[in-house]
């Protein structure tokens, strides 16, 4: 059986994408068969920040209407041999997104032996974002250290409690909390809520924090998934989250202030 | 210009006032369904309050059974009825509605307590007296128990909302908006392992928590009607 896990917000923009990028390249490179796909029926985002824009034929509509089978519309991506890709259609319109073929679409891939798929999900909580979530059985809930973003993590949270197909048959999906663009030195001077702050009003088990980084639109803008970008401080953390989901314990990294050495402070860097 | 049947009016954002215009029923059903198709994301499942300040003497004609069963049917939660005219406070009652304290700028009118004529709701047979829940209550989730108590083990979160015709107990912080007693019952009480609710109310008595004593905040507290007052007490 594969395992469906979805990255969720209800907010846009907190990192959805570049979690799930960094996410399923991560299983990947562990040994994963891993197929990711984009739910943001036309806004296409997850191919460009996987490099593969430009080898897009088919996509997730064409194969859920039947234009197209899943081997055709899978792109293989070019650094693993576990890892593949489902883009979303640029154009087509988003009610071409049906439950039965949403389920079809995961049962293809469960049949071909995926260990993991990941669903990017769109924001908000509409049709996208309820469909990505409806067969999960893990989800990511992306969070930004910030008092809107928490709240729409809340309202994903009670989602996910009742509009799935775990939560109708009684059981509970899995949830971790990943708190992204976190940056200590505005913790500390009170810009932003601060982990634990966060922790206390969701009460969710915590997965990750990754630390704001300039590498991130680095790696977006050159088709590199961070997580592989291992000098990156926000590439390592995601690294550290991929390794915890998959039961691994590891200390959580870059939640103080970094101090600068003398040296630093002096010759930059 | 169609003559207007019905208004609705949100106050404090939570208990939406329903203003009628006429004591016909069959009017305020079709206009009322109008409203909720118009606004159904907003209204589903919100607690409303009917206010028949307009109404006058004909509030008597007023068919209290059908307009609660109208209501509950189009999704709402009735919570009560304010300013109606005193002679059809009785039948009104009988209907199983609460009456509710007239709103603070009009003058108190003479509003008989509610423990004279109807104490305990008749509960329906076979209905949920007791609605335990082991997760948190989330933002823009709404639990109702409508004939008994809630009891939830964990938090509730802003933005929640927790309905109960008997009384409320919360082992966790409550930070959402809690309304006990919805169907009149001034004997409902809330407790809370933290105190940190938007809206607090019993039998449509409410307060927000701007009002509450900040002292308060934060503790451990039981929430009682004491007369027509909301006491909180720390525990
Ligand atoms: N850790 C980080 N540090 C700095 N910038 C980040 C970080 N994570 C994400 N970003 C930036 O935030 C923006 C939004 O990221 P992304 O597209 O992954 O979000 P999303 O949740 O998928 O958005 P949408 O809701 O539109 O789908 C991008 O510009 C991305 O580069
Ligand atoms: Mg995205």
């Amino acid at each position: 059986m594969s395992r469906i896990v979805v990255v969720t917000s209800g907010k846009g923009g907190v990192g959805k994408t570049t979690t799930s990028a960094a996410f399923a390249t991560g299983l990947a490179l562990k040994g994963y068969k891993t197929a990711v796909i984009d739910f943001d029926v036309g806004l296409r985002n997850l191919d460009l920040i996987m490099g593969c824009e430009r080898r897009v034929v088919y996509d997730f509509i064409n194969v859920i209407s039947g234009e197209a089978n899943i081997k055709q519309a899978l792109i293989k991506d070019k650094r693993s041999d576990n890892l593949f890709i489902l883009p979303a259609s640029q154009t087509r319109d988003k009610d071409a997104l049906t439950q039965d073929g949403v389920e079809k679409v995961l049962k293809d891939l469960t049949d071909d032996g995926f260990d993991f798929i990941v669903c990017d999900s769109p924001a908000g909580i509409e049709r996208g974002a309820a469909l990505a979530m409806y067969f999960a059985d893990d989800a990511i809930i992306v969070t930004n250290p910030e008092v809107s973003s928490v709240r729409d993590s809340d309202r994903i949270l009670g989602l996910l409690q009742s509009r799935t197909r775990k939560a109708e048959r009684g059981e509970n999906i899995h949830e971790h909390l990943l708190i992204t663009r976190y940056s200590p030195a505005r913790v500390a001077s009170g810009d932003m809520l601060a982990m634990e702050d966060i922790l206390e009003i969701l009460a969710v088990p915590l997965i990750g924090v990754i630390p704001e980084s300039v590498s991130v639109l680095q790696a977006s803008n050159s088709g590199v998934p961070v997580i592989l970008d291992k000098e990156s401080t926000a590439g390592q953390a995601y690294d550290d989250f991929v390794r915890r989901f998959l039961g691994e314990t590891v200390p959580h990294r870059f939640l103080e202030v970094e101090k600068k050495g003398l040296f630093k402070r002096l010759f930059g860097g | 210009m169609k003559e207007q049947i019905i208004d609705l009016k949100g106050e404090m954002s939570l208990l939406t006032v329903l203003v009628l215009h006429s004591g016909n029923m069959h009017s305020i059903s079709t206009a009322l369904e109008t409203k909720c198709q118009q606004a159904s994301q907003f209204l589903e499942r919100s607690p409303i309050i009917i206010d028949c300040q307009l109404l006058g003497e004909t509030g008597l004609e007023l068919d209290f059974v059908e307009l609660k069963l109208q209501v509950s049917k189009l999704g709402l939660v009735p919570v009560g009825l304010r300013n109606l005219w005193e002679e059809a406070e009785a039948k009104a009652l009988a209907a199983g509605w609460a009456l509710l304290r007239p709103s603070k700028q009009q003058p108190t009118a003479n509003i008989p307590p509610v423990t004279e004529v109807n104490l305990t709701p008749e509960y329906p047979e076979a209905v949920q007296r007791l609605l335990v829940l082991d997760r948190p209550v989330r933002s823009g989730q709404q639990v109702y128990c409508p004939y008994g108590d809630i009891v939830v083990l964990q938090h509730t979160s802003a933005g929640s909302e927790l309905l109960a015709g008997g009384s409320v107990h919360v082992y966790g912080a409550l930070r959402g908006r809690v309304l006990a007693g919805i169907q009149g019952d001034i004997q409902a009480r809330i407790f809370c392992e933290r105190l940190e609710a938007e809206l607090i109310a019993i039998a449509g008595r409410y307060r927000l928590l701007d009002e509450i004593e900040s002292n308060l905040k934060g503790q451990s507290v039981m929430i009682y009607l004491d007369q027509e007052k909301l006491k909180i007490v720390p525990i």
